[in-house]
């Protein structure tokens, strides 16, 4: 069994086939080669710090529960990030879900009823976390990815943090490569009007 | 040369740095016109932004986190071979003689398998023989028992009276043992019914 620093020079198909074979430093390796992009790719769509420690350990408790599965044929990063952004996405449609449900019963029938059934959140919520997630995407570009749709979020993530091709990108989101082109090409229009806007 | 300026998938493509056909009349009319040149420029931009994004950390007991919840299993066969990889010499020289050792030791194991199979009528007879020698010993035990409970005599006369005489004595001792319990049973209700 290699130790540590010759398991860092390993390609991921041997580490990942190490792991298979209930080696718990290989599994270890392969959490500290991902854990910064997978991090990094899903607080960029949830844009909570904390939310995004737990839903990239469910990412990565998902994927090295089931390393048996693992097929070679595919790159080990593209299942992990395929995995983490469906983590992601499906939070973000529960969510939506949920803040529906906050902006008011969907029975009332007239702006007092909806008014009234209207739960608020109180501003003093925000904490020392929120001012930090707020410096660390706070920056223009950050915020002007926070405006995107999540699906473009994720397409523009993969494409230029990770440095994916396109066929990479359509081969983890499970998306037609026309469709990829598509999303990258509207979120970088968007994206330019917002910069745009800003400097306005 | 382009007669028009370019659409926004077109600026996309000189992003990309796609060389295929079609895209040098784009690149050329870029070049040539001023706003065409700016578009490009104000879109590479946002690409140089977006590809010096930083990556950001978990917080330091993420890992340990995640591996707290993963099942490290390590299959039958991995586990096997670690096992024998642990009986393996390191050197060379002994890695022969071990290899050369477990051959002689398989060698001497399959001819001895080899023989007993050939002589597998020596085995069913030491085998009968064994057989027969528990049954003496249970028969033995049993004997033993049955004159303790009953005592030799009683025993002696079982002996000497044949199957006939053994199976009138258990026949009469069943019946004693059912006539003593529905005696009981009667006796017991007689009385429960006289406190009523």
């Amino acid at each position: 069994m290699p130790n540590p620093d010759e398991l860092a020079t390993l390609p991921d198909a041997d580490v990942v086939r190490l792991a298979q074979q209930g080696r718990e430093l290989a599994f270890r390796e392969l959490v500290r080669r991902y854990e910064r992009p997978v991090f990094s790719l899903v607080f960029r769509m949830v844009r909570d710090r904390e939310l995004a420690e737990d839903l990239s350990q469910d990412a990565f408790i998902k994927v090295l529960n089931h390393i048996d599965r693992y097929s070679p044929e595919f790159k080990f990063s593209s299942w992990l990030f395929k995995i983490a952004n469906n983590v992601a996405i499906d939070h973000l449609r529960r969510r939506r879900i949920d803040t529906i449900s906050m902006d008011g019963s969907p029975n009332a029938s007239s702006a007092s009823e909806i008014e009234a059934s209207t739960i608020e959140l109180g501003s003093d919520q925000e904490s020392a976390l929120d001012e930090m997630e707020a410096k660390e995407l706070g920056s223009s570009i950050e915020r002007a990815i926070g405006g995107l749709r999540p699906e473009y979020r994720s397409c523009i993530m993969l494409r230029h943090v990770e440095g994916r091709s396109y066929e990479e990108i359509a081969a983890t989101l499970d998306l037609p490569l026309g469709t990829v082109k598509t999303y990258i090409h509207r979120a970088r229009h968007e994206l330019r009007k917002a910069l745009e806007h800003t400097r306005a | 040369m382009l007669d028009r300026h370019l659409r926004t998938d077109e600026i996309d493509l000189l992003l990309d740095g796609e060389e295929g056909f079609g895209v040098a009349p784009l690149r050329a009319h870029a070049r040539s016109c001023v706003q065409c040149q700016m578009d490009l420029d104000r879109a590479r931009e946002v690409v140089l932004l977006l590809d010096g994004l930083p990556d950001f950390a978990p917080s330091s007991a993420f890992a340990d986190r995640v591996m707290s919840e993963v099942q490290v299993f390590e299959p039958w066969h991995a586990a096997a071979l670690a096992t024998v990889a642990k009986f393996v010499p390191e050197t060379r020289p002994a890695r022969v003689a071990a290899g050369v050792g477990a051959a002689a030791g398989a060698g001497l194991l399959t001819a001895a398998s080899v023989w007993a199979v050939s002589r597998a009528d020596i085995g069913l007879l030491l085998a009968q023989v064994g057989l027969e020698r528990l049954q003496e010993r249970v028969a033995a035990a049993l004997s033993d028992v049955a004159s303790a409970a009953l005592g030799q005599s009683a025993l002696d006369m079982l002996q000497s009276g044949g199957p006939a005489f053994a199976a009138l004595a258990i026949g009469g001792f069943v019946a004693a043992v059912g006539i003593s319990v529905v005696g009981l049973r009667a006796v017991a209700t007689t009385s429960r019914s006289r406190r009523h």
